[in-house]
């Protein structure tokens, strides 16, 4: 059975949260949303959990305070350096460094693991999108059989989509 | 009635208005921008070829106008991040509008800060011995010096602000794409990564902004205080003082948030983008103005304050300096007395008004950091050593520069990039549509 791309646009986001709310009753519990701005209620319509950057940054983070400890205590015992009496292990200083590159390694980790996640740089454009859905407008497109076209474009309309159409699938 | 002004599209055209081509105004700017750049690059080339003799750099103030510049620009840096991450924590609502310009603000300053130390440093080619690397010369830099933090504050500054102002940029680049064509439109593509704005991108992208956030937000803080600690882990009298670090951080964004004002209330004019940037972000940009103004001037009385009491004859003998010279009085002047007018709400939205506050400010934040250096440094422990700094031309050509790359940069960048975010002003639009409402009201 061959599949297509129902795409629907929504001038309001009101509208798309309840659209994702019906098509979740018919049984299309996955839909791809797009949206010009981040919005909570739609992601949370969408049953998505908290994103897993914040794992990855706070490993990122740990990993940051111990370089900075390990680079400014191993090579201050390597090469001590006598500064009026002071001790070769310094913490107190070191704590700066090493807050520093728990700051850096944070913040380049989140980065990273954020271009993993949505597999940036992308070439190939995302099933079902639309140029408008970048400005102002808000989209859902849902994958269903030719059987089912129908039906989907009229929980999309019902809904206020004030655009239905159709893509094929790849 | 619903009031539906400016819609998500308004907004966009608005903003995307201001990437259409430039004319031949804004490259004559550029141009003459340029010209400066190349004048300051002439004066270090030959600062590098005669050495830091041509500069006004005498025993004792080994540290002028180039550490002072170094200062200025990175405190200019630190309103980009209390407007972009700071005031995103709190969900302040007037940011949406301005923040852009700040952030950006805050990369190009902390580049144009990055240079100073390599011009300070004179012989330039042995920049890479501060970088902390096994070598046959057993050189390692001494992480108990207040300099090798300033290094790591400084560089992870740099890298964290453009990671954030990249990041802010991306959907808003992905919308630019969609509405050019040509060689912008391939620009756009690669900037944009592929953006689309899928739930998925979203979901991860929301979380990583507020976390960068979070980390810029410590960061910050932590930036100019080690830049204090530059000064006030050395024993010298005016430098030597435990409120440097809050003083520094209150002075920074003082500055900082002053030089947003100077560069939004043209542009926002050249730009078209009163309707976007309204009068209302205008008047709390001021506030901010304001309240840091009084933070530094109660900084500056208590710094004088602690002089007299602790009666220390070194301490009280660089004061006594320090108030004959003119410096102190004009960044009194500039940074105490000139932003009270603020205080005036009719003030604060008086366009013209607060552009020319903003500039005393700028001109009295530059003068306090080369009263703490140059006038400490000048008047040290040995009254025999004691000399007046001369600023040379080479010191001002220099400084001339560093103020035509900045503007320089930020210009291209109004120009190539969107200056003011569309995501967040859309996201935030009824209290844009509310602002307008209230500005209009007022007017009438």
């Amino acid at each position: 059975m061959s599949e297509v791309m129902v795409i629907g646009a929504f001038a309001d986001e009101e509208e798309c949260i309840e659209a994702v709310h019906a098509l979740a009753h018919a049984g299309y519990r996955k839909p791809r949303v797009f949206s010009p701005i981040p919005c909570a209620k739609l992601l949370a319509a969408l049953g998505h959990t908290k994103s897993p950057v914040r794992a990855i940054v706070l490993c990122g983070g740990i990993i940051g305070a111990l370089s900075g400890f390990a680079l400014t205590i191993g090579t201050s015992l390597y090469w001590p350096h006598y500064v009026g009496g002071k001790p070769i292990v310094s913490l107190t200083p070191f704590v700066i460094i090493a807050f520093e590159l728990m700051i850096l390694f944070g913040a380049l980790s989140g980065l990273t693991g954020f271009f993993g996640l949505v597999r940036f740089p992308r070439l190939e454009s995302a099933e079902g999108f639309l140029p408008s859905f970048s400005g102002d407008r808000f989209g859902i497109a849902v994958a269903c059989t030719d059987a089912d076209r129908s039906k989907v474009e009229t929980l999309l309309r019902n809904a206020g989509a004030e655009e239905v159409v159709r893509e094929s699938v790849a | 009635m619903a009031v539906t002004k400016p819609s998500y599209r308004e907004i966009d055209q608005a903003v995307l208005r201001t990437l259409e081509t430039p004319g031949f105004k804004y490259w004559l700017w550029i141009g003459f921008l340029l010209l400066l750049i190349v004048w300051g690059a002439l004066c270090w080339t030959r600062q590098i070829y005669e050495g830091l003799g041509v500069t006004g750099l005498r025993q004792p103030t080994m540290w002028a106008v180039y550490i002072t510049n170094f200062v200025f620009w990175v405190g200019i840096a630190h309103s980009g991040t209390l407007i972009s991450a700071i005031l995103y924590l709190f969900r302040s609502r007037w940011r949406t509008a301005v923040y852009r310009c700040a952030e950006t603000m805050t990369a190009f300053a902390v580049m144009t800060a990055g240079l100073f130390p390599m011009i300070h440093l004179g012989r330039v080619w042995f920049l890479y011995w501060l970088l902390p690397y096994p070598n046959q010369r057993a050189l390692q830099p001494n992480f108990r010096s207040p300099l090798v933090w300033d290094a790591f504050a400084v560089s992870t500054y740099l890298t964290v602000s453009i990671v954030f102002l990249f990041m802010g940029l991306i959907p808003d680049v992905a919308n630019a794409r969609e509405a050019s064509k040509g060689w912008r439109r391939i620009f756009y593509s690669i900037v944009s990564l592929g953006w689309q704005g899928t739930d998925e991108q979203w979901r991860h992208y929301s979380m990583l902004y507020l976390l960068l956030a979070g980390l810029a937000t410590p960061l910050v803080l932590s930036v100019h205080s080690v830049v204090s600690w530059d000064f006030a882990m050395a024993q010298l009298p005016g430098w030597h003082s435990t409120i440097f670090a809050p003083y520094f951080v209150a002075g920074a964004i003082f500055s900082g948030c002053a030089l947003v004002l100077t560069l939004l209330i043209p542009m926002r004019r050249w730009l078209r983008l009163e309707e976007l940037v309204t009068l209302w972000h205008m008047d709390n940009l001021a506030k901010i103005v304001l309240f840091t103004s009084l933070i530094v001037s109660y900084s500056y009385a208590t710094e004088s304050f602690m002089v007299w009491y602790t009666h220390d004859p070194f301490e009280m003998m660089t004061f006594h300096v320090r108030y004959i010279n003119y410096g102190f009085w004009i960044m009194v002047f500039c940074n105490c007395l000139a932003p009270l007018p603020l205080f005036s709400g009719r003030i604060r939205r008086n366009m013209p008004a607060v552009w020319v506050i903003s500039i005393f400010v700028n001109i009295g934040m530059w003068f306090e950091r080369f009263v703490i250096i140059a006038g400490s440094l000048s008047s040290n422990f040995v009254p025999s050593q004691w000399g007046p700094f001369q600023i040379s031309v080479t010191e001002f050509s220099i400084t001339l520069g560093s103020f035509a790359w900045f503007l320089m940069l930020f210009s291209l960048f109004t120009k190539f990039l969107p200056i003011v975010s569309m995501t967040e002003l859309k996201e935030g639009v009824g209290w844009l549509r509310q602002a307008l409402r209230e500005d209009s009201a007022e007017a009438a």
